[in-house]
């Protein structure tokens, strides 16, 4: 086993144990377990990116020219984004998610990885240093930002199902805590009646600071997908003649594009941020994991760089 | 009664054309009518992703079940980013959202200054301060000043507001992005209307005149470079260079010697020349009862054929095989080590059989006739562009990203702030707006509030 392969057990490892460790801490909210996540999460991420740099010193070749390099940057990029937005915005509840999705994001690309290989003359550029890059964030935030709506549609449904199971909370409830409207009631009298679910459910933040946790990882998605588009674009001018050829790829990322821009001029409009606004992100998600992933393998085209 | 026509008022008729104009420029500037023309675009690129594009009848006919065959036919769905439908819907989306950036995102981004009912906007404070109207007013605005806030005062029905403003310049941010999209549009008209682009196959040792400009192109040799590398599931054959040396004739008429290689451009009197395929034309020998029949006079490249005499029968030259196995399969290796051609046999239109044929091999196709792949010649595909609106894209598209980053990442904020004597002092009414809601202000608005109580005096 080379140091390659031992850098990339040690990070799968300690995303395993800092997603289990998160997960438990989103459960219980034992202050240890996220004082174990934090490290866990962190050590990953360095040593995903330390992995990442050996192999580019060691064979001297970009380590982002096949699908197994750029998952690799896909994990590392989106544990990064997770570790600055839960430092900023106290988001510890959801590594145990972002966590797990890295390690079977990196588990999955380690299955593609056939070692050192040239770039193709494609892709030989050094527009390869700047394009993929920018395209890997983009998708890493859009993945955080899934995470966070999955949680902000779980809890939403979570508040539906117990206000069905019990009367609806009367008026003179006791007053919000702060001007957030629509948060869970419900919910939060369900776990005061024991349900562990609703309890769990009830200690996730309130939907809006849900949603704008979501808002804030796309706004630093779209413009870096936006700047990936424009950036490969111009490479694919360099490179073919043209900037846009309709490629599987191009036109799956225009649809991404399309759809977090739809996402952003959605979020404009009270009625339909929030639940709405949730499941448009995760469609955006799902157009994402095919543009990146199902354009690379299943469909032949410019962008077919799996080894 | 009967109204006489002096009754009747004038404007009538004027009012209802303009009424229906309002409400037709209403209707298209309608947030969902948008939302609606954006999906029927996305269903129909959808459908540009999912039906295989530009290929011919044929292709449509063998790959696909014949009712979706003949739909995709009919409906010129093999077509459908060139299709009027296509480009008017797109056509139709940019000038609806032009249209909505001058009737409802300017003016609901840039809002003029004026009263509000403080209590019905979530974001709202009441401070009461022992001091008198103009004193507590001074400190407001000074507070906000000090932090950087713009800081406009005014006089609205008799009452007199303050406002506050941070990253009020940022509400253009979104005016900017769709400025950037605009600039984009207006490089690709350029290039429409002045640019041009085409293909061009040249084999070794052969010219072509670009007929756009009249460059002259002569191939002097082409190479590529496969390297064997060996992986986890064995050795694969990587592509490592495709390189073109060119004799190139410009405006000047005086040829100069070129190397082309892909990622590297040429620019030849502002037109730009690409390294964007290449292949292998064959020489073919046809005999027919041992003397030579008529043969195709030039290298054949990949799907090109020739008849077989006077017959029926046609040969098509379907693909190029490096290396020959010892079975006589194809190998994986791409190098002209033992190479051979992959020839179609056609009676008609209806393909007959397929022959893997060595070079310099004879292949009996009875009646007398033998076919040989006598020889092989690289040509090198050449991809040419002259786009003068390049640059106008490449700043359109900075300019939205600028707009894009503008928009998202500053909140605009406004301070409604109605400052009025009262009993034991001035009564301070704040509240709060900004153009992305009010919860992602809330936390700043606390602890704004909390250190203007502070500075104001508030009891």
């Amino acid at each position: 086993m080379n140091l390659d392969q031992i850098l990339i057990l040690v990070a799968i490892t300690a995303y395993i144990a800092g997603a289990l460790a998160l997960l438990n801490y989103m459960l219980s909210r034992a202050e240890i377990a996220k004082r174990a996540g934090i490290p866990l999460a962190a050590l990953g991420c360095v040593v995903q990116f330390g992995e990442l740099a050996y192999r580019w010193q060691s064979s001297g070749l970009w380590p982002l020219t096949n699908l197994y390099g750029s998952l690799s940057l896909f994990a590392a990029m989106s544990v990064l984004i997770y570790l600055v937005f839960a430092f900023r915005y106290d988001l510890w509840f959801m590594g145990g998610f972002v966590l797990a999705l890295a390690a079977i994001f990196l588990a999955y690309g380690l299955t593609w990885d056939e070692g050192y290989l040239p770039a193709v003359p494609a892709l030989q550029s050094y527009w390869i240093k700047i394009h993929v890059p920018l395209v890997i964030s983009a998708y890493a935030s859009f993945m955080v930002a899934f995470v966070s709506s999955v949680l902000y549609l779980i809890k939403f449904y979570g508040e539906q199902r117990a206000a069905k199971a019990a009367a609806p909370v009367a008026a003179s409830a006791p007053a919000q805590r702060s001007i957030i409207v629509g948060d869970a009631p419900n919910l939060e009298r369900a776990a005061a009646g024991g349900s562990t679910l609703a309890l769990w459910l009830a200690t996730l933040p309130a939907l809006p600071n849900l949603d704008i946790i979501t808002y804030l990882l796309i706004a630093l998605g779209l413009p870096l997908l936006t700047l990936g588009i424009i950036t490969g674009a111009w490479w694919a001018n360099e490179a073919w003649g043209h900037y846009w050829s309709w490629d599987a790829k191009e036109t799956a990322a225009l649809v991404s594009f399309v759809i977090y821009a739809l996402y952003m001029h959605l979020h404009t409009r009270r009625s339909i941020q929030g639940f709405w606004c949730s499941w448009i992100s995760v469609i955006g998600f799902v157009s994402i994991v095919f543009c990146y992933l199902g354009v690379n393998i299943w469909i032949s085209g410019l962008h077919s760089y799996k080894m | 009664m009967a109204a006489s026509p002096a009754a009747r008022p004038e404007t009538t008729h004027p009012n209802a054309l303009r009424a229906a104009c309002d409400d037709l420029l209403a209707q298209l500037s309608d947030f969902w009518f948008g939302m609606g023309l954006l999906a029927i675009w996305g269903l129909l690129t959808l459908i540009g992703v999912v039906v295989d594009q530009g290929k011919d009848a044929a292709f449509y006919a063998t790959n696909y079940a014949p009712p979706l065959a003949r739909l995709v036919l009919r409906l010129h769905l093999d077509n459908i980013y060139h299709s009027p439908a296509y480009i008017g819907m797109v056509g139709f989306i940019v000038a609806c959202m032009t249209l909505a950036t001058f009737k409802r995102v300017i003016p609901a981004r840039l809002p003029p200054l004026r009263a509000v009912r403080i209590e019905r906007i979530p974001l709202n404070a009441n401070l009461v301060v022992a001091a008198d109207e103009a004193t507590v007013r001074e400190r407001v605005e000074t507070f906000f000043r000090t932090r950087g806030w713009l800081v406009r005062r005014r006089d609205l029905s008799g009452t007199e507001w303050t406002f506050a403003d941070r990253h009020n310049w940022a509400r253009r941010g979104v005016i900017v992005a769709h400025i950037g999209f605009v600039i984009v549009a207006i490089g690709t008209t350029i290039y429409w209307a002045t640019g041009y682009s085409g293909q061009t196959a040249i084999l070794t040792g052969k010219s072509v005149a670009i007929p756009e400009n009249g460059t002259r192109l002569r191939l002097d040799r082409f190479a590529y470079r496969f390297d064997p590398i060996k992986t986890r599931s064995g050795i694969v054959y990587q592509p490592i260079d495709y390189v073109s040396d060119l004799t190139v004739t410009g405006r000047d008429g005086v040829p100069h010697r070129d190397v082309l290689r892909v990622n590297h451009p040429l620019d030849i009197d502002g037109t730009l020349y690409y390294q964007s395929s290449y292949g292998s034309a064959v020489r073919f020998a046809l005999k027919k009862d041992g003397k030579p029949a008529l043969s195709p006079a030039d290298p054949l490249f990949e799907g090109d054929g020739f008849p077989l005499g006077t017959s029926s029968r046609t040969i098509r030259y379907e693909r190029f095989a490096g290396t020959l196995d010892a079975k006589g399969g194809v190998a994986k290796d791409p190098r002209p080590n033992n190479p051979g051609v992959l020839l179609g046999i056609f009676d008609g239109d209806q393909e007959i059989g397929q022959v893997l044929l060595p070079l310099h091999r004879a292949l009996s196709l009875g009646d007398g006739y033998r076919v040989e792949a006598t020889g092989v010649t690289n040509f090198s595909g050449i991809q040419y562009t002259h786009d003068p609106g390049s640059p106008f894209v490449l700043a359109g598209a900075l300019v939205l990203l600028a707009g894009l980053v503008i928009s998202f990442h500053f909140v605009p904020a406004r301070f409604h702030v109605r400052i009025e004597s009262a009993t034991g002092g001035t009564a301070v009414a704040i509240a709060a707006t900004t153009v992305k809601g009010f919860e992602i202000f809330e936390e700043q608005f606390g602890a704004l509030v909390g250190e203007l109580r502070g500075a104001v005096g508030s009891t």
